[in-house]
């Protein structure tokens, strides 16, 4: 089931063609990585998908992305396509406030106020996170005050209290330690089950670890997608091996 | 040593002493500033300096039937003045002629009773100034020379002003930081600001006096001087809000906005919080501006130096009351009393905005 259709689209930073007409179907419930070298329009991908290109001065879509059917640009509400489609960012960004006003924070603005009901919603939010054994005594600390990798759950944690159906992750381990990447690669498969993920890297290993699916992005262009395995081990075009291989990028 | 060196050295030295002479300059007038201030007005300071009125307020009370008034009193230069005085005397139950009543206490003058006028030589027995029978009427005094109106104007001037000027300035800053785009209609609107800010308060004053005295019919009151110390304010909360939203991470706007938050959602919710230090750190400043005023607030909220009943009453504030006492009276040991006040309440208000920032970022 293809979660994500995107058709003849183009993206444009002002005069800057950032992305080539891109088609792809994404599939739902599965691991997408999109991967390529720096300024190669990964994230600007990422990002068209649930419109947080719109903040840039200057930008504009052309084509269409269709989400469940729905055209994300022209037929979805802006609120209801991010609350669909949650996004965890390259450094985690917690809210200046308490853990559980973290995570509450989603929620509440979409007009959740009843005090069991949030409790619930921030416990199993926390506790898929694979953070709530860690911070379940001081839910009333500051989210500053974790580690990077905890704040990092904790971001993961703050999307998914809005129920979702598809977490976009902008290279989400880039900013912390072996470990912690390790232990955010474990949530991301099992998140697997109940969620469409689609994930920027830089890191290649961890592509080929956790995804289904691949995509290579060079200069704005798609120039390979397809599951990972085959990816990584026959790439059909020479440039995604010379990538995958290490000889430029 | 080669000539020029010695030149070079020479025109070095010089340099250094002309620099020494310009920061003792300007320290040594800080210093003598402050110092005639508080060597003239340290004087003046006491607990009645804070707590009393600030004019004398004489009035005719009446005082229960009674053989044993229960008071002493003291002869000083400038009258008799309760030293002493019994539980049960009726001065302490003594009604003006408003029928209110108005219990006399230790320091309250008395200047007559009944038709009898105080001297030295019968101040030490007033029982025998007493009638035979029935009721009788004194002429007393509370003393003032107090600056408890005055602070309490002040007071009322500063949480007016900042009730009126708060949300509209941060709102301001909100458009120009979040909302505005880059261009003409910024700049100018930047511009605007910078000119407010740099207008004169004494023009601020004239402006409030037509536009809210005359205009709006608000009269010299404490609602006008607030409305006029607001316009001032509104640069310094503007652009001190500004800096403050600009210190915001873009990263917890995309955190919110990606939530699915709306734009005013995460503004309210997020970026606002996040600079509440920022915000204090400009009340503060605005408080301490609000205290330094005086021309403004002397053309819009008059001199009157006594508690305002309501919003639309003038009163004075303490820096107009300064200016009032040494221009109008010659009272200069009162206007520099009451400069040591100001100037403790500035130091220790610069102070609180250094502290706030630095205890407010824990979070």
């Amino acid at each position: 089931m293809d979660k994500f259709i995107v058709e003849s689209m183009n993206f444009y930073y002002g005069d800057f063609h950032a992305l080539k007409n891109i088609n792809m179907k994404l599939a739902g419930n599965r691991i997408t990585a999109f991967i390529g070298p720096s300024g190669c329009g990964k994230s600007t991908f990422l990002k068209t998908l649930n419109r947080m290109n719109d903040l840039v001065e200057g930008s504009r879509v052309e084509g269409t992305i269709l989400l469940d059917g729905d055209d994300i640009y022209r037929e979805m509400d802006l609120i209801d396509l991010r609350t669909k489609v949650g996004m965890v960012f390259q450094k985690p960004n917690p809210f200046p406030m308490s853990i559980y006003d973290n995570i509450a924070y989603g929620p509440r603005v979409h007009g959740i106020k009843k005090k069991a009901e949030l409790d619930a919603l921030v416990e199993t939010s926390l506790r898929q996170a694979a953070i709530w054994e860690e911070v379940k005594d001081d839910l009333k600390k500051s989210a500053l005050s974790l580690s990077g990798g905890q704040q990092q759950r904790l971001c993961i944690a703050r999307a998914l209290a809005t129920k979702p159906e598809v977490l976009l992750m902008d290279e989400p381990t880039s900013a912390l330690d072996p470990i912690s990447t390790l232990k955010i690669e474990d949530l991301i498969l099992e998140l697997k089950q109940e969620y469409t993920i689609l994930i920027v890297t830089h890191n290649m290993q961890q592509a080929a670890r956790v995804s289904d699916y691949t995509a290579f992005f060079l200069l704005g262009d798609v120039v390979e997608y397809g599951d990972t395995e085959t990816l990584f081990s026959t790439p059909a075009n020479k440039k995604t091996e010379d990538y995958i291989t290490g000889r430029f990028g | 040593m080669s000539n020029f060196k010695i030149k070079n050295r020479v025109k070095d030295g010089a340099l250094r002493g002309l620099i020494y002479l310009c920061t003792g300059l300007t320290v040594g007038s800080l210093l003598l500033i402050l110092g005639y201030i508080f060597v003239k007005g340290v004087p003046g300071l006491s607990v009645d300096f804070f707590i009393r009125d600030f004019n004398d307020k004489t009035a005719y009370v009446t005082l229960q039937e009674t053989d044993d008034l229960g008071v002493q009193v003291e002869a000083r230069d400038d009258g008799f003045y309760i030293t002493s005085m019994e539980k049960g005397s009726p001065f302490a139950s003594a009604v003006n002629q408003n029928g209110d009543r108005q219990k006399l206490t230790k320091g309250d003058q008395i200047v007559s009773i009944g038709d009898t006028k105080l001297t030295a030589e019968n101040c030490g027995d007033l029982n025998a100034l007493l009638p035979d029978t029935g009721q009788v009427q004194a002429k007393v005094v509370r003393v003032g020379g107090g600056i408890f109106p005055l602070l309490v104007t002040t007071l009322m001037i500063i949480g007016l002003s900042l009730l009126i000027a708060l949300p509209i300035g941060i709102s301001a800053a909100v458009y120009l930081n979040e909302y505005a785009k880059p261009g003409k209609i910024l700049r100018s609107i930047r511009f605007c600001i910078e000119i407010l800010a740099g207008i004169p308060s004494i023009i601020y004053g004239l402006f409030g006096m037509l536009l809210f005295v005359r205009f709006m019919g608000m009269g010299f009151s404490v609602l006008a001087g607030a409305c006029t110390v607001a316009i001032i304010l509104l640069p310094t909360i503007i652009r001190t809000t500004e800096e403050t939203l600009k210190t915001v991470p873009e990263s917890y706007r995309e955190g919110s906005l990606g939530l699915g938050a709306t734009k005013i959602q995460t503004i309210v919710k997020i970026v606002i919080p996040a600079s509440a230090p920022g915000i204090l750190t400009a009340v503060i400043l605005c408080i301490g501006r609000i205290i330094g005023e005086s021309a403004a607030l002397l053309f819009t909220s008059g001199t009157q130096a006594r508690i305002p009943g309501n919003l639309l009453e003038s009163g004075a504030s303490l820096t107009v009351q300064a200016y009032l006492a040494a221009k109008e009276k010659g009272d200069l040991s009162m206007a520099c009393s009451i400069g040591v006040v100001v100037i403790l309440v500035v130091i220790l208000l610069n102070f609180l905005s250094r502290k706030v920032g630095k205890l407010m970022t824990k979070f």
